[in-house]
């Protein structure tokens, strides 16, 4: 999804935080069990869903097929429409009312996100200072106040013209049955829906027109995007029944499956792009615009549908005739579509091979704005993310991906994406992109279609969990650019999310996407590092990749939640997790653990000549108390020093002489072991090892493995892993012994800077000094290269050298 | 409360997918250089933007060092400290493109006793009214957080040794 410019702020419902009544509780002492196993927090398997994170044996859906007929009115910017629901209920309930949603009515003035919309975007308020307003929340006003917004209903009927009775709650609509609709029985409804598009530009949707004022054409030219277009059934599922939670903005859809056909009659020079195959090409398009459809199936660059040129004239003129586009699309969740008479269309086809989907065609459509930007590369990264997509999960399930320019920064759905990412117009006319622009369209393509396999194909519940399809989403993107272009810096690095995690403002993953505060660094940021983390620290690549890719595969198609993914991850690598989940998604630990001391055991020999030798040297390596060294200074002597010539056995043997008394009770002690413990001792004595024993803190809570780097005295570099399981009984502390034949001359606790670690300074022994950011910029001022101004130095004219006199 | 509008010309948003219409800001008591340090980190795709509409679109983060500098200079001048409502006089020390953030570096000396601070973070929220801007409290204590919004002015933090 996007980031929604909210000016429906984000309403910040309380969350229940009061501790769960737990059986189980530690009633003495501090002990925290991190690693208690989830189980009892997670839902009680059951034959719809199993223990092991698998569609149980009776996973049910409902099945939603769609047949909608709408029209654009432009003028006006209306879109009315009529549509016939197939519900087909395979539920073992019987429902006595089915729920769908309005989700147009959320930009009713009286709708809860906006009555609920706080001043001041979620934070608490503040009563000495004057508060602001800004022009954008004054736009969105006005343009609530000025246009009548949200659906128009009529004519809800039953195939055979009963009138149902329904009641509209918000963004939801309760229909009741005159029948109640019994397991594996159908049902065949119908309304008319119209309502008055939204400007997004002004109210922030996920869909809405675009208006370009400068274009020729009178009055100018829009682009249309519909989205959350037409009203969806509600889910109804094993877990939740009806899932309606009111649409508040940041929590986005929970959906069914379907079939739809969909029939949208535009004007006649409009060019539509839209979920589903075009089950009419003959009728509206040209017999080239299907030749050159024909070339691109085996192009190896994208080719022209409709050209710059040809979008140019269209765009210029007008017309009053229509043209009706049909489509076809099957097992989708929902349909969307772009209409526009400034569209350029572009495409390639992608054998993808394998028995399913082997040709998928990738296809762009944008106004001139998008420019070369748009031509070189959004179909290109179209076919990027498909094939890196489908390696982590299943092949491309569909026949068309699609990337769309319009006034939506980012935002998927099945089929088709909506990406914002242009070009500028400069004074000279032309058209540049800055080299950020150009990363921002190949992320936002790559992340947006990713969204077709997550949450579109594996239909995850975006308003209960939005890490579930972003968190997800977030960490394939990251792969699949650094696939792309490994020195562009796309991936989500464990440090860039330590100064979110550190914080004492945030809340756990596992939250409500509309109660959480900050869905960047939550939802996106932290679960994608997370999965980082698990992949390339804790599990490695071969257990987490055939983990990961049979979530997608058992899910394809299907609803999980949040306990089958971490069911299924643990149950496909074989490695208990329930510690990395409690600490990463159900709690807001961080990770900070500290090598606290490091200290040399040496090991007795008990042989009085070595031993008594060892006591001695570490008694003459104390320094001299500096009493007797200002003596010395000063120049004065001792009474011994004068007197030489008294002396006794007392001078020659100082406490640490051997007598024969230590000699014999050695041999005694030799004597007396027992057979293995003499070859243990002996063994020992022998290989005369360095013991070293290493103390950790955990100072963040979050228990993590702790990766050392032993460095030797002959520089010789040592990595160790040691699992998370060493804090299991002693969360707070722990110590680690270390037997080496080397001298250890330093250690470092994850020299990578792997696991998200918020202050590495208490990494090192010894303890080394971390430069901030600020004392590491003034140690070397940066002379790196990329601070060249290349674009403006690419233009310096060749010279000859001057000649000389 | 007190209304006041904000007069802005032709903004028209364009949003991504990928803006996060968000900031981190560590300001660090850093007792080894004795300095307050304030590392302000934006997402480069935020900043990005923001120069387009802030300076002129030929604005390139990347490309120009005179738009890092100006940027630079915009967040100098929307982060203020204040110690009992006396201004904190914070130098500008230099911006860094790291990665996929972009950052800027402010620091003053540690004043003598100082027991609270006020601060003020209102970058790009006269772009984006959604803009939050995080900042972290470091190196006094546990680490205390501050969430300004447009209409989080100014907050304040007492300080522990
Ligand atoms: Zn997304």
């Amino acid at each position: 999804m996007s980031y929604k410019k909210s000016c429906v702020a984000l309403a910040l419902m309380l969350c229940a935080q009061a501790s769960l009544a737990d059986p189980i509780a530690q009633t003495k002492g501090k002990f925290e069990d991190k690693f208690r196993q989830l189980d009892e927090s997670l839902p009680t398997p059951n034959i719809y869903r199993n223990a092991a994170g698998e569609p149980g044996q009776q996973y049910w859906q409902q099945q939603v097929d769609y047949k909608i007929k709408a029209s654009l009115d432009e003028e006006k910017r209306r879109l009315s429409g009529s549509q016939t629901i197939h519900y087909k209920n395979n539920s073992p309930y019987t429902l006595k009312y089915l729920w769908l949603q309005l989700d147009q009515n959320i930009f009713k003035p009286d709708s809860m996100a906006e009555v609920t919309s706080t001043f001041g975007g979620g934070s608490s308020p503040n009563n000495e200072m004057p508060a602001k307003i800004s022009l954008d929340e004054l736009r969105n006003l006005q343009f609530l106040a000025d246009h009548e917004l949200g659906y128009q209903l009529d004519n809800i009927k039953l195939a055979d013209g009963t009138k149902l009775k329904f009641v509209v709650v918000g963004t939801q609509m309760r229909i009741d049955l005159p029948k109640p609709l019994k397991p594996a029985e159908s049902l065949q409804f119908s309304m008319d829906f119209a309502f008055n598009i939204v400007e997004e530009d002004a109210v922030s949707a996920r869909s809405g027109f675009e208006h370009f004022p400068d274009d020729k054409r009178k009055g100018g030219n829009d682009i249309f995007l519909f989205a959350q277009w037409f009203p969806r059934l509600v889910a109804y599922t094993d877990y939740e029944a009806w899932t309606n939670k009111e649409f508040l903005g940041s929590g986005e859809f929970t959906l069914e499956f379907g079939d739809y056909e969909v029939e949208m009659t535009v004007p006649a020079d409009h060019i539509v792009s839209s979920t589903g195959d075009l089950t009419n090409a003959s009728e509206v398009l040209t017999k080239e615009q299907q030749q050159r459809l024909e070339k691109a199936k085996t192009a190896k660059r994208p080719v022209f549908i409709v050209t710059e040129q040809e979008a140019l004239e269209n765009e210029k003129d007008d017309t009053d005739e229509r043209k009706t586009w049909r489509f076809k699309a099957n097992n989708v969740r929902d349909f969307a579509w772009a209409s526009s008479r400034k569209f350029i269309w572009d495409a390639k086809g992608y054998q993808q091979g394998g028995a399913d989907q082997p040709f998928v065609m990738a296809m762009s459509f944008y106004p001139k704005e998008g420019g070369d930007l748009w031509k070189k590369y959004s179909t290109e990264s179209v076919v990027h993310t498909l094939e890196v997509y489908s390696r982590f999960s299943f092949d491309y399930p569909y026949s068309v991906a699609q990337s769309v320019n319009g006034p939506v920064g980012g935002m998927e759905y099945p089929m088709i994406t909506f990406n914002g990412p242009r070009t500028e117009l400069q004074k000279d006319g032309s058209r540049t992109y800055s080299q950020a622009e150009k990363r921002f369209l190949i992320g936002v393509v790559i992340h947006e279609v990713g969204h077709i396999y997550f949450p579109m194909v594996v239909n995850s519940d975006e308003r209960q969990w939005t890490w579930m399809d972003e968190g997800l989403n977030s960490f394939l993107d990251g792969i699949a650019g650094r696939e792309w272009d490994p020195q562009i810096p796309w991936g989500v690095e464990a440090r860039d999310i330590t100064d979110y995690m550190k914080g004492d403002q945030q809340e756990p993953i596992m939250t409500q996407s509309d109660s959480v505060t900050r869905l960047g660094p939550n939802a996106y940021t932290k679960p994608a590092v997370a999965l980082n983390i698990l992949r390339d620290v804790i599990l490695g690549r071969e257990l987490f990749d055939f983990a990961f890719k049979e979530y997608a595969t058992r899910w394809k198609f299907k609803r999980p939640t949040p306990s089958d993914f971490f069911r299924t991850m643990e149950e496909a690598s074989g490695v208990d997790l329930d510690w990395f989940w409690r600490g990463w998604f159900y709690s807001t630990d961080h990770v900070d653990i500290s090598l606290d001391k490091v200290y040399k055991l040496q090991l007795d020999t008990k042989d009085p000549d070595i031993d008594f030798e060892r006591r001695r040297k570490e008694e003459q390596d104390k320094p001299m108390p500096i009493f007797v060294e200002l003596n010395e200074a000063e120049g004065k002597t001792t009474w011994v020093e004068r007197n030489k010539d008294v002396t006794d056995f007392y001078d020659e043997n100082d406490r640490f002489t051997v007598t024969n008394k230590e000699r014999n009770s050695y041999q005694q002690f030799l004597a007396d072991l027992e057979h293995w413990e003499r070859q243990v001792f002996e063994r020992a004595i022998e290989e005369n090892k360095n013991y070293y024993v290493l103390n950790f803190s955990n100072l963040g809570g979050l228990v993590m493995p702790i990766l050392l780097q032993l460095t030797f005295e002959d520089d010789s570099v040592q990595e160790m892993y040691i699992p998370a399981e060493i804090w299991r009984k002693t969360p707070d502390a722990v110590s680690k012994l270390i037997v080496t034949d080397k001298t250890l001359k330093q250690v470092v606790v994850d020299p990578k800077w792997l696991t998200a670690d918020v202050d590495v300074e208490n990494n090192h022994y010894p303890r080394q000094i971390i430069p901030s950011r600020i004392e590491a910029f003034k140690r070397e001022k940066s002379k790196d290269l990329v601070e060249r101004d290349i674009m403006q130095d690419s233009k310096t004219k060749l010279k000859e050298p001057k000649a000389k006199d | 409360m007190r209304l006041i509008l904000l007069v802005l010309c032709c903004l028209s948003l364009q949003l991504s997918a990928h803006e996060m219409k968000s900031a981190i800001t560590k300001v660090l008591f850093n007792q080894r250089t004795g300095n307050i340090e304030v590392m302000h980190r934006f997402y480069l795709h935020d900043a990005e933007h923001a120069v387009k509409k802030l300076l002129d679109k030929s604005a390139d983060l990347i490309a120009k060092q005179s738009t890092r500098d100006s940027f630079a200079l915009y967040v100098s001048s929307h982060f203020q400290l204040k110690s009992d409502g006396q201004d904190l006089k914070l130098s500008l020390v230099g911006n860094e493109l790291d990665g996929r953030f972009f950052w800027v570096y402010q620091e003053v000396a540690i004043p003598h006793q100082l027991t609270q601070l006020q601060l003020r973070h209102n970058s790009l929220q006269s772009l984006w009214p959604e803009q939050v801007n995080v900042v972290n409290i470091e190196g006094r204590g546990k680490v205390k957080t501050l969430k300004f919004t447009p209409q989080q002015q100014w907050q304040q933090v007492q300080l522990s040794n």
